[in-house]
């Protein structure tokens, strides 16, 4: 099977703090990848060096290689468009100061789509996707802000949908929205892990035992262990600092 | 601060000091049509030009102000910070924003009252960029600075280009102190403006006075304006948390 992203001996520098230390490893198209681990231990770089949004930080240097189809990230010069085609949900909602219908809206358009029958099927389907579009149905044009944090966050989620990337990232995405709505989310993204490969940044174990076809755990910038989800959450991982993580030993 | 940072610093000054002399030099340069440096005579026709030419800083403030806008969001969003030149220019600018005010009043009475009627837009326009460009590059790039990461990364990661996010995004999150440092560089102007008169004004008697508006009443204005301002940029910087961006989620 050829790989949709691969990752060699990838080390980040913040200044002088090493964030990550020569990560290796390959993820699959159309699989849930959940990468764990406690604090600090660089998920959150990961996902970023992924769509090279990590270059917008000052004093930061990246060794080694990133491969999204064979194609190696650094030399790919319409960076743009290889952020369309990787969607990032990041922890705390961001929005954009517009209407919730522009706020879906704003991708399609900033990569040129102009018909407005395709914008609104594409709002619709992705606020459905992002189990929000019965709550906001019925005002679309209001501002964002007038979301409560957990529809806000989905509403990032139908705003990352909606350049229908390959690769779509999330990090933490549930970390502001409540369990129920969080169900809903998971049983959208076992469907849309069809279309697309996602990688799934959680602090709940649970959740990446639930969701990822194949867990990777980090710490301290070192990837420690990769394998199928069922193997790192039975009694014999690999490594003990696995089984100490998801057994909740430490972190 | 980091142990390469005195070496920009002295970089910077020198640029300065070079700076300053090749204007000094070309000032001097500028023919005096009445023929000699009479300083009453001068001093009164500099009075009767600010007072004529104080509508020409309008104009030249905004050129100004605009230019300044453009250097910060150069500097901030495409120079990289780690080079040379961010770390010269920044230095340079970071010098010319803590020099007082009362400095660049003192080289505006020797530009304005020396060349008497030879007031131009150049000398005018050295005066005004001197006292708005750097506080106003200083502040709009400390206004840049606190726009969150997070709100770069989220527009970004959506593939818009770099002119979409400054313009769309940047520019709204950063507006609100940006407008108080403008307004406060402008305060510094006319703060500067009514320094140069009451100075011209101990030096003649105002029985001479060219002008049908008073000293003691442009002085009064000008510092009230001033002070107006001030206050505005303070209280524009004082509600920066609780404005809402047209809603920001």
């Amino acid at each position: 099977m050829e790989n949709k992203i691969e990752i060699s001996d990838l080390k980040v520098f913040y200044g002088d703090v090493q964030a990550l230390n020569g990560i290796s490893l390959n993820v699959y198209p159309n699989e849930i990848l959940g990468i764990i681990g406690p604090a600090q231990s660089g998920k959150t770089t990961l996902l970023k060096v992924i769509n090279r949004t990590l270059e917008f930080n000052q004093d930061i240097s990246v060794e080694g290689t990133v491969k999204l189809d064979g194609e190696d990230i650094n030399s790919i010069s319409d960076v743009y468009g290889l952020r369309r085609r990787i969607g990032m949900v990041l922890p705390l909602p961001v929005g954009l100061p517009l209407s919730i219908y522009d706020n879906v809206a704003f991708a399609p358009r900033t990569a040129g789509l102009r018909n407005k029958a395709e914008i609104d099927e594409i709002v619709e389907r992705c606020l459905q996707q992002a189990a929000l579009w019965d709550e906001v149905k019925d005002r679309l044009d209001s501002l964002g802000t007038k979301l409560s944090g957990g529809q806000q966050q989905r509403l990032t989620i139908a705003r990352a949908l909606s350049h229908q990337p390959e690769v779509l990232c999330l990090d933490e995405f549930s970390i502001a929205v409540d369990p129920i709505t969080t169900m809903r989310i998971e049983d959208v993204l076992k469907t849309l892990k069809n279309d697309m490969t996602i990688l799934l940044v959680t602090n709940l174990v649970q959740q990446a035992k639930r969701l990822a076809n194949r867990t990777a755990f980090m710490l301290n910038g070192d990837l420690i262990e990769i394998d199928e989800t069922d193997v790192i959450f039975s009694d014999n991982p690999t490594q003990q600092s696995t089984y100490d993580y998801v057994n909740g030993n430490f972190g | 601060m980091n142990r390469s940072d005195p070496i920009f610093h002295i970089i910077a000054l020198i640029i300065l000091v070079l700076v300053f002399f090749l204007i000094w030099n070309f000032t001097n340069l500028i023919p005096d049509a009445k023929g000699g440096n009479t300083a009453d005579r001068a001093v009164q026709d500099t009075l009767s030009i600010i007072y004529g030419h104080l509508y020409k800083m309008i104009p030249i403030c905004c050129v100004v102000i605009l230019l300044s806008l453009a250097v910060a969001f150069f500097l901030e969003e495409w120079l990289p910070h780690k080079s040379l030149q961010y770390r010269i220019i920044e230095r340079i600018i970071a010098i010319l924003a803590s020099i007082p005010s009362l400095i660049y009043g003192l080289l505006g009475i020797y530009l304005l009252v020396v060349p008497a009627d030879k007031v131009s837009y150049y000398q005018l326009t050295i005066i005004v960029s001197l006292l708005v460009m750097p506080y106003t590059i200083q502040s709009t790039q400390k206004a840049i600075q606190g726009v969150d990461i997070s709100v770069r990364e989220a527009v970004y990661a959506l593939g818009a280009n770099r002119w979409k996010v400054i313009t769309g995004h940047v520019f709204p999150h950063a507006f609100p102190m940006i407008s108080g440092g403008i307004l406060t560089a402008i305060s510094r102007v006319l703060a500067t403006a009514a320094l140069i008169i009451v100075v011209c004004d101990w030096k003649i008697p105002e029985s001479n006075s060219t002008s049908s508006f008073g000293f003691s009443s442009s002085v009064v204005v000008l510092l009230l304006s001033a002070l107006s301002l001030s206050v505005l940029s303070s209280l524009v910087a004082k509600n920066v948390n609780h404005i809402n961006l047209n809603g920001i989620v």
